[in-house]
Parts: structure tokens; C-alpha cells; sequence
């Protein structure tokens, strides 16, 4: 096909032909067309399917209000539902489909839905579906979701990248449209920094589509001269195509950027960037959009806005049909006759809903005063109107204006609420706009060229001259204030057939009487039970019609009946766009130990602990699971010796003369009494006295304290203490830093410990146990002079430490260590055998600290020091917190020992029934013990520690399980702590 | 074990990459420093800077390269500043203890961090895409310093240059750190 329907100008760029496919047409356009002025030109009126009744549907509009032009763009996983080609900027070698039709466009098996639509008013679903109520889910909704619908997805992984950023800026300008260009030229001839954005390809706005003068110059040469100027200013960033969609707190603005959907590919760089525009003052500038009047079969391809088919000539070069007729309710309306006229095309009527004189001249045009529209005649095109006066008029395309709609979306982004203006028949914005927002030109209903020009200085002037500026002189070009009267003329009360209000939805002017007659009065009803304003195009040309049509059911005026207000995106954003580049591994941030290249080259599995990769367990050769694995590395660490890299938990320097009494605030137990080269375990509690983290605190000096977190807590206690430090306690001279990520650390725990140790610390350092006993710490020197930090401590029960080195000698330090360790058959361990040594031992972790346990649950009541001033000592002594009939922790084991215990299983007395009122507590924490050949467990039981010996029953209902088991202590290893003494 | 020696290996040791008019790297030996000033002793501690580094500790938020000590002091807090210089041994408390005697409150941070320098003439293009903080060049001059957020990584930036920044991060993540820089330059080049 060729471009049979192009007329002469416009602004296109006709030396540059752009080759483009349209389901399985092959077809011609011209840089500077969207995909809908290409198939216009080609003659493609039929571009789709309707959403319910699978109605042929063409292009309604020339803009990102477009309910009907939906295309599949793009073929394989790039393909893309749902993509208005009114907006789609064409390039070389495009493919579209139509969507929404089952066999080919022109005959869609599914238009037999259109003839059952007696049936099928709002409400059909809801009512007709409701038994058997099993058949919803598995048959009911798939046919109706497979029968309706829009377009499909490709099911595969979107091969394009996303990105985001962040913008600043003084001044933001909404829109480059006349008041937007105006305003964005008086604030940047001022020195603001102002960022022009509009989501057009080509900034001009409605200046691209008019004929009008602005300055003695086309609007649209004007347009282009000012973009020209701004884009040449240091202080201006001119985005196009980009659309500002969501007005956010504190001036923050959301803008989608499409940077190569104009691109045949993306050339590896990102397709679309979501920007977080930070502004000072933002200039809405939106402008307006046109809307309909409904009548009957309103729908048919070839029926369009007027402004659209304005913009398909003026700005395209594209005349929609060679017969039209313009059917308007305003002034506006005829300057789509006149500008047809004007392009060769034959204009046989212009029928004004108003009997009023012709506001314009349209030559050979018959002049239809005080008539509508009620029935059109045609299947896949118009070719014939019939009026309210039974004038029936041939027309191969027809323009229809019902007035103009103030974009006022962003105004209402927080709740801003739109008023309603008499003379303009219009909602513009009202209430309380987001911060720093004013809104010019058509946006704010200054409906006129002149007056829009005017308001986008006067609005720029006062919004910079807020931030200091001081507004430069010019002058606003000349321009006409053109005929813009109008009347309140919703619909074609006489109408013949249907008649359409919402295109995208397949909402009707009977639909929403039905939705009135039932109830659903309010626009918020109305729109759900309708589904009027739902999908892509939000309802921008349906939803004002609906609501007058509501109001004349009603009888109150539109101000009185509502409105509904607007959210966050003003266009669709893809979902790729706010993913942005946080994909697969990169989804977010990951931390790597400092021995992790070690650990992978010894057959770590590793474990996702926040964002910290942790090696779990090392698999040696012959091991069949991991079992075998934790099994082994727990044995021969208890046997001899273990090495595990500890460096993920918190670490905080603490120092200060007040550093000891600050820890005496922030801890339960007391530090200010620790001695210099002493270590000593601490529990930090909440306000309310329940356990918030715990871990152990060494005195490496009288004014520093280096303090360990668990790993998952350790921001949260640093970020706690830093609120004590500045707010609490202000005058303690206290000052803390991080270095968690700073020292690479490492347990090296067994019998062999020290004995490996001292192989590796240097000969100046004695460590030996008089010499450097349990909960003894110091600066020590490694492997000839390193610094490192030697800690004895022991999670596992054993005779243990903890020696810490820069972590840039990490991985070394652990080469070192292991070579160390090969006379002692030393082993890497990993997470779960950490995990099996501490419940062998009846050491808590966050499985014991939920959140809701105390001190007191967890058997360490009297660490609580209620001699001093700290967090959550007075509110831990409520009444209720030390209950000595409250859970308390213990340990716990099957009676028949080859069962395995289940966390999460409650115990319930023998005897008694198992429900909750006879509940008696939880396991929080099972293992396989290899050193004792059976499963073990934690657990709090309620009165337990008076309750040992006891046998109770562990029930699990998740999983169906019950057994017996036995109170026991939590120590099953060296209850006496001979070994980590030794 | 009398042979065995520990060997240094920062995380993103010796990386420079070219992108066109973009040159990202990490400086090598790159050591920081925490300096934090006693309550009610700042004149004692800000003299002693003075002395040891010839020059004023600057206002929180901005930094300056010194004369003396060879190093650049950033103040991060009212109490609180790094000093960053090029140091090779793990004892870099140690060298700035020389300069500030026992005036502040030192620790070592220098493997807490790790450290890359974007700089050209599309270094600002690049770090739009993550920083959220105003990096114009009038809004955030040579010397200043913000501690931010980029993609959920914390970043302590300074503007070095007028077409270069150093940034510092969490030297565990330096990884996601280091595709973070990498992905903002391979995006605007």
C-alpha cells in the first residue's frame, strides 16, 4: 500500500521513507510519523478489535489518550501488548499487529460476542456467574479472560536493559506546549535551572498541530525556534519523550524517558529510563484533551476526534477520509472544517449541536444548526451519518468535538480535588495542589493561544521569582485568543444503536443508566461497575461524558455529582522501567566474605544471610549430601579443630572516655567495670524490655570497646546506638564506626585451637591459657608482624577464639590458617555446623531472640541489671515479663532417639488435648547432633527449667507429625564449660 | 609457619577501566582514616589538625587535600572526619596518629572501605543515573562531600575534580559497587 491519504505540508520528513509492517501488510511512512498517521496515510481505518464485543475499532485520537489504536509492537520476546500507535514514534522496519481478534482483523470469529450484547450490559459477570461458585476459578474466569482482553505477552524474558536516575532542577515544566515553552523561556532567560519535559517526540505540543501564528511565525516554527533556544542554554535540559506520570511528595516528580523505542534496537543500551526529578517549583502545563460526545455507533473506524484529524493534517500530512463531515458542540470544532477545507479535502456538513450562527466560513459545507448525530451506517469504516433533522450525509471519515477536558492528573496526584467551571464546561484543578506546583494554559482552562502564552510567563515569573530569581524582561509574542465558546451537550439523546462512551472498556450511555437504576450512583461505583475509566487510556475521553450522563440521571449538577480524581502513572510505565537494572544476581546488592575465593575453591555451598554470601558447609569428594558434609566439619571441629569465617557479624569500635558508661545505657549487663583485655557477653534490650540483639564486647583499651552484633542486626544496632549517642545521652563523649567490614574474622574452635594458633600468632604474644584465658582479648601480630585482633571466645563450646585481620588479608589469613592447621587435620566449617555446635551448646540466635522473648524466658533474668540507668531494664520487670510460670528455655530430645525433632512443633502435656489452650510452648531450634548420634533441640517450655525430666509431646499439625520428648537441659555438650575453660 | 606471609588483597585492587571520555579505577593503597573529636576538647583537636596538617579541618560536608600530611581531610559530622591518602601498610591509624597526636580519637577503616575514582567529561552523565544528590557543578563544588545511597549501596562521594569524583563504599559489596559504576558509564557512553 501506498500513502494514498497524504495531502500536502506538515511536518514530516518526506525525503526519509520508513518501510513498516502491519499484521501482514507491508506499508510506506515517512520520518516524523507516528504509526497511526502511517496506516491513516495508508488507508488502514480498521485497526483493532474492542475489548468485549470485539468491535472494529480505528484510530479515535492522535494522542497518548488513544483507547481504541492498540498494536502488538515488535515481534519475539521484544513484542509488546497494549502499544498505542498514536504515540508510536514509526522507524524503519516496524511490525504491529492488531490485537484482540481470533482469526484475522477483518473477520474475528469473536465478533458473535457484538450480537449477544443485549445481553452482556455491566453487571453481565457479576450476576450471571456466581453458581456453581466452584466453577469460577477453573472455568468461569479463564474463557471470559481468553474471550476479552487486550493484547497477549510474548512469555518470554524482555531482552531490553532499564535504567533510572535523578534529575534537579528549579524549575520543572510539565508539558512544551505554548504555555509550557513560555514559561520554560521566562524562567530560563532568568538563570533558573529549569528541565522541559513532554512526552512527545516533537515539543511544540498542540503548535504542531494548529495553523495559528505565534509571533508573526507558524506555531510551530515558533515552537521550534524557542526548543532551540532553551536546548542551547546551559541552564535548560529539554527531555522529549519523556512523560512526567506521577506528582510525589516534597516536589519529587516520576518521568519515563523512552530513549530508543523510536529504534529499530536498542543497541545494548537501555530502552527507557525512569527518572526522580527533584524540583523547587514545577509549571504544569499539560494542556487539554478533546473529548467525544456519544451517539449512536459512535465507534466506527473513521470516526475521530476532531483535534486528531487536525493533527493528522496540519502536523502528518495525512487527511483521514476524502468526504468528511465535522459533528461539534463548540466553536473549536469548526476549525477542523476549515483546516480540511484547506488541505483539499470535501467537507460536506459541519452539524453544531448549537443553533448558532457559523463562528468560521467552511465553503461548500452545509451548516446543520441545533442537529446530533444518532446513528452512523457502516461495519469495518463509516460510510454514512444520519442526524436528529433525518439528514443522512455519505462520509468516509467524520470529526467530532465535544469540548476539551484540562489535563489536570498531576493536580490531583495528592488528592488535590478539581472544580468544576461553568463557562468552559470543564474540571479544572482545585484544591490542594502537590507543593511548588502551579498549573498554566489549557491546563488550568485558559482554553485560548494567547491566553496560554501569557499564563505560562505570568505562572514561570511568580514560581521563580518564590526561589529568588528575578524574572528577565520580555515581552509574550503575539498571538489571537481564537473562538473557543461551547455548550454542555454530553450526547445525542435520539441516538439509534449504541452509544459509545468509554471505547476501551465497551462502556455504554446504557451502561451507565443501568449502573444508575441499580444503585451505583457514585462515580466511584460507577466506575467499577461499569469498568467506565479502567486500563491503558485511564478513561481521558470517557470519563467526563459518563459523569455528565450520570449527573442528567441524577438531576444534580456535574459539580454535585463528583468526579473521580487521579493517581500515579498519568500513562502506563512498563514494569520493566521501574525495575529498572536490578535484575537476576544485580536485583540488589551482594556481600562476599573476605575468604570467599578461598571457600569457593574448596567446595563451598553458600547461603544467602541478608545480603552476605556465607559458605553453609565445604563438600568433600565421596559426600552424597549435605549432611555428610555438617556432619564431618562438626566432629572434627569438636574432635580437633574447625576454622569458620565470622566476619559478617556487626562490628562497631566504641570510643571515648564515656564509652564504658555508654555501653552500661545501651547494654542490660554492665561494661564500665570490664576490664582492659577482657571480653564479656552482652544482652541489649528494646524500651519494652524484650531482647533486641546480643553478642560480646571486648575492652581492648580504657577509651576503647570494640562491641560484635549479630549479623542480621548489625546495621540496626549501629543506627540505635548512634540515636543513643546523639539524642539520648548527648554529653557522653562517645564516638562509634563501623568496621564490620573492616577485619576479616575468623573462629578457630576445637581442642587443636590454640595449639594452631600459636603456630600462626606471633612468638611475642602468649596465649597460652594463664596467660590469655577464656574472655581474654588483645592486639596481637600474626605471621610476622600483620596487626590483628585475638579474641577467646566460643560459640561452639569448645575451646575457641576469634582472631581478626585486615580484611584485605582475608583469603590469605585463611591459606594461613588451614596450612596451620594440616598437622591437626583442621576443617573449614560452614554455617550449619555452626548452627549444630551452638544448639549442641544451648547458645541462642534469632530463633531464640524473635522479638518476643525476654531475659527472663531466656534463662538470663538476673544479666539485667536494674542498679544503673539502661534500655529497657524498668520495663522488663513489668509483671507479666517475669512470670515464673512463662516459657523458659530449654533443651529437648526424643524419647525414641531415631526420630527427628521438627522446629516449630508446640508441646503439649501427655494427657492433654493438643490445642492451643493447652499449649506449653515451641521448638525453635533442631539439629542432628553427631556427637551425640540423635536429633536435639531448643525450646521454650512454659516453667521449664522446673520441668526437667519431664516428658511432653512435640505436635506439629503443619506437618501432621506428634512424638514424645524429654526436658532436658539446653547444654548437651560440656554443661560445665570445662572445655571452653580448658 | 616461620615462611608464610599474609598476602594483601583488596577487593577491587589494581582495576582501571577506559569507557571513552570515562576513566574509572580504583586507587591503589588507597588508606582511611576516622577522626573523631573528643566532647568539649574540639579547639585541642582542631588545632592539633592544624598543626599536623597545616590546615583547618573543613565544614562538614566539604573536603580539601592538605599540604603537609599529603592527605585529603573530609569532615563528615561536626565531630567526625576521614582522612583519605595513599598508604600501603595496615597501620594507617598509626601514620595519622603522627599528624594529630592523641588530640581525636582514631580508627582504622581503611579495608572497611573500597575506593573508585570516576572522572572525564561524562562522569556527571554517569553518576545521574544513581546518585540522588544534586551533582551540578554549581550545587556541588571541587572539595564537596555527601554521604548518599546508590542503588541501596551507601557511597560516600567527593568532588575531586572539576570532571572527577572519588567514591567510597563497603568494601564486602565492592563488587555490586564496582557493576554499579560500570553499568551508569556503559549506559550514557
Amino acid at each position: 500500500m501506498s500513502g494514498a491519504h497524504r495531502v500536502k505540508g506538515g511536518l514530516i520528513d518526506r525525503g526519509t521513507k520508513l518501510n513498516f509492517k502491519f499484521n501482514d501488510t507491508r506499508m510506506e511512512g515517512f520520518a516524523g510519523d507516528t504509526l497511526a498517521s502511517a496506516l491513516l496515510a495508508n488507508g488502514q481505518l480498521l485497526v483493532g478489535r474492542s475489548f468485549k464485543y470485539h468491535r472494529p475499532r480505528g484510530i479515535l485520537t492522535a494522542g497518548s489518550e488513544e483507547p481504541n489504536a492498540l498494536v502488538e509492537l515488535r515481534t519475539g520476546a521484544a513484542q509488546e501488548p497494549n502499544t498505542r500507535a498514536t504515540v508510536t514514534e514509526l522507524f524503519d522496519g516496524l511490525q504491529a499487529k492488531s490485537q484482540n481478534h481470533r482469526g484475522s482483523l477483518n473477520f474475528d470469529m469473536m465478533a458473535v460476542t457484538d450480537f449477544a450484547s443485549p445481553f452482556l450490559t455491566a453487571g453481565f459477570y457479576y450476576k450471571t456467574f456466581m453458581w456453581p461458585k466452584a466453577f469460577w476459578e477453573k472455568l468461569y474466569e479463564p474463557i471470559i479472560r481468553k474471550a476479552a482482553g487486550l493484547g497477549s505477552l510474548s512469555m518470554k524474558e524482555d531482552p531490553d536493559s532499564y535504567d533510572k536516575g535523578f534529575l534537579h532542577c528549579d524549575l520543572l515544566v510539565i508539558g512544551a506546549g505554548p504555555s509550557g515553552l513560555m514559561a520554560a523561556l521566562t524562567a530560563a532567560r532568568s538563570g533558573a535551572r529549569v528541565i522541559l519535559a513532554d512526552e512527545d517526540f516533537l515539543p511544540g505540543g498542540r503548535l504542531n498541530s494548529e495553523v495559528h501564528e505565534v509571533g508573526g511565525d507558524a506555531g510551530s516554527v515558533w515552537a521550534t525556534n524557542t526548543v532551540a533556544e532553551l536546548a542551547s542554554m546551559d541552564n535548560v535540559r529539554v527531555l522529549t519523550r519523556t512523560t512526567v506520570y506521577g506528582a510525589y511528595d516534597h516536589g519529587i516528580y516520576g518521568a519515563l524517558e523512552r530513549c530508543t523505542d523510536h529504534l529499530k534496537t536498542s543497541e545494548g543500551k537501555p530502552r527507557q529510563i525512569l527518572w526522580r526529578v527533584y524540583s523547587k517549583r514545577a509549571v504544569l502545563a499539560a494542556g487539554s484533551t478533546e473529548r467525544p460526545i456519544a451517539f449512536g455507533n459512535n465507534d466506527r473506524p473513521g470516526i475521530m476526534l476532531a483535534s486528531a484529524v487536525r493533527t493528522y493534517v496540519n502536523r502528518f500530512g495525512v487527511a483521514p477520509g476524502e468526504q468528511m463531515a465535522v459533528f461539534t458542540n463548540n466553536d473549536d470544532g469548526w476549525q477542523t472544517a476549515v483546516d480540511l477545507r484547506a488541505a483539499g479535502v470535501e467537507v460536506i456538513a459541519v452539524i453544531d449541536s448549537r443553533d448558532v450562527d457559523a463562528p468560521m466560513q467552511v465553503p461548500g459545507a452545509r451548516h446543520l444548526r441545533g442537529q446530533g448525530i444518532v446513528n452512523t451506517i457502516g461495519r469495518k469504516g463509516v460510510k454514512a451519518v444520519e442526524t436528529t433533522g433525518g439528514v443522512t450525509l455519505p462520509v468516509d471519515a467524520l470529526a467530532v468535538s465535544g469540548g476539551w477536558n484540562p489535563n489536570v492528573h498531576l493536580t490531583c496526584h495528592q488528592r488535590g480535588r478539581p472544580e468544576w467551571r461553568e463557562d468552559i464546561n470543564a474540571f479544572v484543578p482545585g484544591g490542594v495542589l502537590p507543593v511548588g506546583m502551579a498549573v498554566a494554559g489549557a491546563a488550568n482552562g485558559s482554553m485560548t493561544l494567547a491566553a496560554a502564552l501569557a499564563e505560562g510567563q505570568t505562572v514561570a515569573e511568580a514560581q521563580i521569582s518564590e526561589l529568588g530569581f528575578k524574572p528577565a524582561a520580555a515581552d509574550v509574542p503575539e498571538a489571537s485568543d481564537e473562538p473557543s465558546k461551547g455548550a454542555a451537550y454530553w450526547h445525542v439523546k435520539e441516538s439509534r444503536g449504541r452509544a459509545w462512551l468509554d471505547q476501551q472498556n465497551d462502556v455504554t450511555v446504557k451502561d451507565v443508566k443501568q449502573s444508575f437504576a441499580e444503585g451505583f450512583r457514585s462515580v466511584e461505583h460507577l466506575k467499577r461497575y461499569t469498568t467506565l475509566g479502567m486500563a491503558t487510556d485511564q478513561g481521558k475521553t470517557a470519563n467526563i461524558p459518563a459523569l455528565a450522563i450520570m449527573s442528567e440521571l441524577t438531576g444534580k449538577p456535574i459539580q454535585e455529582t463528583g468526579t473521580t480524581i487521579f493517581r500515579p502513572p498519568y500513562t502506563p510505565v512498563p514494569i520493566g522501567a521501574l525495575g529498572g537494572r536490578s535484575r537476576g544476581k544485580d536485583f540488589r546488592p551482594y556481600r562476599l566474605t573476605p575468604s570467599h575465593k578461598w571457600a569457593e575453591e574448596n567446595g563451598a555451598s553458600f547461603v544467602n544471610v541478608g545480603n552476605w554470601l556465607r559458605a553453609e558447609w565445604y563438600t568433600q569428594p565421596g559426600e552424597k549430601g549435605w549432611r555428610d558434609s555438617v556432619d564431618r566439619e562438626a566432629l572434627a571441629t569438636r574432635t580437633s579443630v574447625g576454622i569458620c569465617d565470622v566476619t559478617t557479624l556487626g562490628k562497631i569500635d566504641i570510643k571515648g572516655k564515656d564509652a564504658g558508661a555508654f555501653l552500661d545505657k545501651v547494654y542490660s549487663n554492665t561494661f564500665s567495670t570490664l576490664k582492659v583485655g577482657r571480653v564479656r557477653y552482652g544482652l541489649m534490650l528494646r524500651e519494652d524490655g524484650i531482647c533486641y540483639d546480643d553478642g560480646t564486647t571486648a575492652r581492648l583499651d580504657d577509651d576503647h570497646y570494640v562491641m560484635t552484633t549479630t549479623t542480621a542486626n548489625a546495621v540496626l544496632v549501629y543506627r540505635r546506638l548512634e540515636f543513643a549517642r546523639q539524642c539520648l545521652w548527648p554529653g557522653l563523649d562517645v564516638h562509634l564506626i563501623s568496621t564490620t567490614d573492616g577485619w576479616a574474622q575468623f573462629a578457630v574452635a576445637g581442642p587443636n585451637s590454640r595449639k594452631l594458633l600459636q603456630k600462626v600468632v606471633d612468638k611475642d604474644f602468649d596465649i597460652t591459657n594463664d596467660a590469655f584465658p577464656f574472655m581474654a582479648c588483645g592486639k596481637v601480630t600474626v605471621f610476622g608482624g600483620t596487626p590483628a585482633r585475638l579474641f577467646r571466645i566460643s560459640f561452639s563450646g569448645e575451646l575457641a577464639f576469634e582472631i581478626a585481620v585486615p580484611a584485605r588479608f582475608g583469603n590469605s589469613m585463611i591459606e594461613g590458617l588451614m596450612k596451620a592447621g594440616e598437622d591437626f587435620d583442621a576443617v573449614p566449617y560452614g554455617t550449619e555446623a555452626l548452627g549444630v555446635m551452638r544448639i549442641e551448646k544451648g547458645h541462642c540466635t534469632a530463633n531464640e531472640l524473635t522479638g518476643q522473648t525476654t531475659a527472663h524466658n531466656i534463662g538470663l533474668g538476673r544479666m539485667v541489671s536494674q542498679k544503673k540507668e539502661c534500655i529497657g531494664n524498668v520495663l522488663s520487670q513489668r509483671d507479666e515479663l517475669i512470670r515464673e510460670d512463662d516459657v523458659k528455655l530449654v533443651g529437648l530430645r526424643p524419647v525414641d532417639r531415631s526420630k527427628s525433632l521438627i522446629a516449630g512443633s508446640h508441646f503439649i502435656t501427655k494427657g492433654d488435648a493438643a490445642t492451643m489452650a493447652n499449649d506449653q510452648g515451641w521448638m525453635t531450634s533442631v539439629a542432628w547432633s553427631p556427637n551425640l548420634g540423635h536429633s536435639v533441640g531448643l525450646g521454650f517450655v512454659k516453667s521449664g527449667d522446673s520441668r526437667k525430666g519431664e516428658v511432653i509431646r512435640a505436635v506439629s499439625p503443619v506437618h501432621g507429625t506428634e512424638m514424645d520428648v524429654e526436658i532436658v537441659s539446653a547444654h548437651f555438650i560440656d554443661p560445665e564449660g570445662e572445655r571452653l575453660r580448658g | 609457619m616461620a615462611k608464610f606471609k599474609l598476602v594483601s588483597a583488596p577487593p577491587l585492587a589494581g582495576y582501571k577501566e577506559n569507557f571513552g571520555s570515562i576513566t574509572l579505577h580504583a586507587p591503589k593503597d588507597l588508606a582511611v582514616v576516622n577522626l573523631a573529636v573528643p566532647l568539649g576538647a574540639d579547639a585541642k583537636a582542631l588545632k592539633a589538625v592544624k598543626t599536623g596538617y597545616g590546615v583547618d579541618l573543613p565544614e562538614p560536608g566539604k573536603s580539601l587535600d592538605t599540604k603537609k600530611g599529603a592527605a585529603r581531610l573530609v569532615r563528615l559530622a561536626p565531630d567526625q572526619a576521614f582522612a583519605i591518602f595513599t598508604h600501603a601498610t595496615p597501620d594507617a591509624e598509626e601514620a595519622v596518629g603522627k599528624h594529630v597526636k592523641n588530640a581525636l580519637y582514631l580508627t582504622d577503616q581503611t579495608d572497611v572501605w573500597t575506593g573508585l575514582e570516576i572522572s572525564g567529561a561524562g562522569a556527571l552523565a554517569a553518576l545521574e543515573r544513581v546518585c540522588p544528590i544534586d551533582l551540578h557543578p554549581d550545587a556541588f563544588v571541587v572539595g564537596d562531600a555527601a554521604r548518599t545511597v546508590m542503588e541501596h549501596l551507601g557511597v560516600l562521594i567527593i568532588r575531586t575534580g572539576d570532571y572527577s569524583y572519588l567514591l567510597l563504599s563497603a568494601s564486602s559489596s565492592a563488587g555490586s559497587f564496582l557493576h554499579m559504576l560500570e553499568t551508569s558509564i556503559k549506559n550514557v557512553i
